[in-house]
């Protein structure tokens, strides 16, 4: 209980450092969800919808993937980003940017993943009924994008849950820097290490709190009409 | 109307379909029959452009309209879907809920539909709009005999006013006989009978034919 009172205590004091972590965590989030959906709903949808050479593989290697340990995805950007990594000379290191680009490495397979597997069991027949009817294939994808809505929305839904929640490769490459790259997940570490454990309980909760208001937003914008049956 | 020449379908090393040489002219209507597996759904995906054939030809008047084995209901009402993309036909649209008895349903949500009920829209949905080539993929297997009976007529009207060439697959004797002037059946993706519906039904041309078509009347 002292946790819950606490949690609230912290939300309505507006207290600067944890408004400012929530917002580096929802930027994170945002960015690397926004990314990942841009390039992870076409690839999905190609490989849902597409018979090519070396499919088989692709979808293996995709679902590898998906169970990628956050550490190492932290590790393989840190390599990259590493004053002597090929891409040192950017100094990406340690800022929000790069953890934007770890976060990719793990939501990326998981969107595309999903949304192959999505499009493989239930657009076939949507796709079918769209072309027969002679529409044009922009009429067919926007009617297929329409009727996927809520389907892709837990897909990105997912994602966006699995980079809020992320701990492991977010604190490798972010550091977990007071005032620039911390984050909920690496504070309630830090908390946690420090034996902080209800103020560490609270920022769970509120870390809790945010995906749920995030979730309820999500589902009123693509809410089915209703229709009497 | 369609030509095909030399066509061939192969899946993982099987063949599905081997056709030599296939056309329809326009105002024809071609029923497929064979049994499962036989090449029926493969010949009307390639012929509707959803396929691409291993080897040979294909050309097909334009446009195509195509009814799927298994068809979606689109989100709305079914008189929703019934409009989807023809938006100014909803006098036609209403007609054909009327010919199909589908008109007290037509505020309903499309999903809550039986499935003879979906089928009906699925043909009310494509007969909206004119087409040159119309390709069914068992157009009646969900429906009852009435419901069945419902979607022929219409099929026939709409035959009649557009000229068009209309290419079935069933499983049902009645419905090649009643709706087809032509009837093909094929076995392990070539054709076995090709010709008159009554004439192959009465005299079946091979022993194979002979024992597809009695257990095809059970």
């Amino acid at each position: 209980m002292d946790s819950f009172r606490q949690a609230f205590d912290l939300l309505f004091s507006l207290d600067k450092e944890l408004l400012q972590i929530l917002g580096v965590t929802l930027r994170m989030s945002f960015f690397s969800t926004t990314i990942s959906c841009l390039l992870g709903l076409p690839l999905g949808a190609l490989l849902g919808t597409r018979q090519f050479r070396g499919k088989a593989f692709l979808k293996k290697m995709i679902h590898t993937l998906m169970g990628l340990p956050p550490v190492v995805a932290g590790l393989i950007v840190y390599a990259l980003f590493t004053h002597y990594g090929p891409f040192g000379s950017l100094n990406l290191l340690f800022t929000v940017r790069v953890m934007v680009i770890a976060q990719c490495l793990l939501i990326l397979p998981v969107v595309t993943g999903l949304t192959a597997s999505f499009l493989e069991k239930g657009a076939v027949p949507m796709i079918e009924t769209a072309k027969g009817m002679g529409l044009s294939r922009r009429r067919v994808l926007f009617l297929c994008l329409s009727e996927s809505r809520a389907s892709l929305l837990s897909v990105v839904l997912n994602a966006f849950g699995r980079s809020i929640a992320e701990v492991g490769a977010v604190s490798i490459v972010g550091g977990n820097i007071q005032w620039k790259t911390r984050v909920m997940t690496t504070a309630i570490m830090l908390e946690t290490n420090k034996g902080n454990f209800s103020f560490a309980l609270a920022l769970g909760i509120i870390l809790l709190l945010v995906a749920f208001v995030v979730n309820v937003a999500a589902s009123w914008i693509v809410r089915e009409e209703a229709y009497d049956v | 109307m369609f030509e095909c020449n030399r066509l061939k379908k192969v899946y993982r090393e099987r063949v599905v379909l081997e056709i030599e040489s296939l056309s329809l002219s326009q105002g024809e209507t071609l029923a497929l029959a064979g049994a499962n597996g036989s090449g029926k759904t493969t010949l009307l995906r390639i012929l509707a452009g959803n396929l691409k054939p291993t080897e040979g030809e294909v050309r097909t008047a334009s446009p195509i309209l195509y009814l799927p084995q298994r068809s979606y209901a689109f989100r709305g009402t079914v008189l929703d879907n019934v409009l989807l993309g023809a938006n100014d036909q909803k006098e036609e649209a209403l007609r054909l809920l009327v010919e199909t008895e589908l008109l007290p349903l037509k505020d309903k949500k499309a999903s809550s539909l039986s499935g003879g009920e979906l089928q009906r829209l699925a043909f009310c949905r494509l007969l909206v709009r004119p087409c040159k080539l119309l390709l069914l993929d068992e157009p009646t297997s969900a429906c009852d005999a009435a419901g069945a009976r419902l979607l022929l007529a219409a099929l026939e009207r709409y035959r009649e006013k557009h000229g068009c060439t209309v290419v079935l697959s069933t499983h049902t004797p009645v419905v090649a006989t009643q709706a087809a002037k032509r009837l093909i059946i094929l076995h392990n993706g070539r054709i076995e009978a090709d010709g008159d519906p009554q004439t192959i039904l009465q005299s079946p041309s091979s022993d194979w034919a002979k024992e597809f078509i009695a257990g095809w009347r059970i």
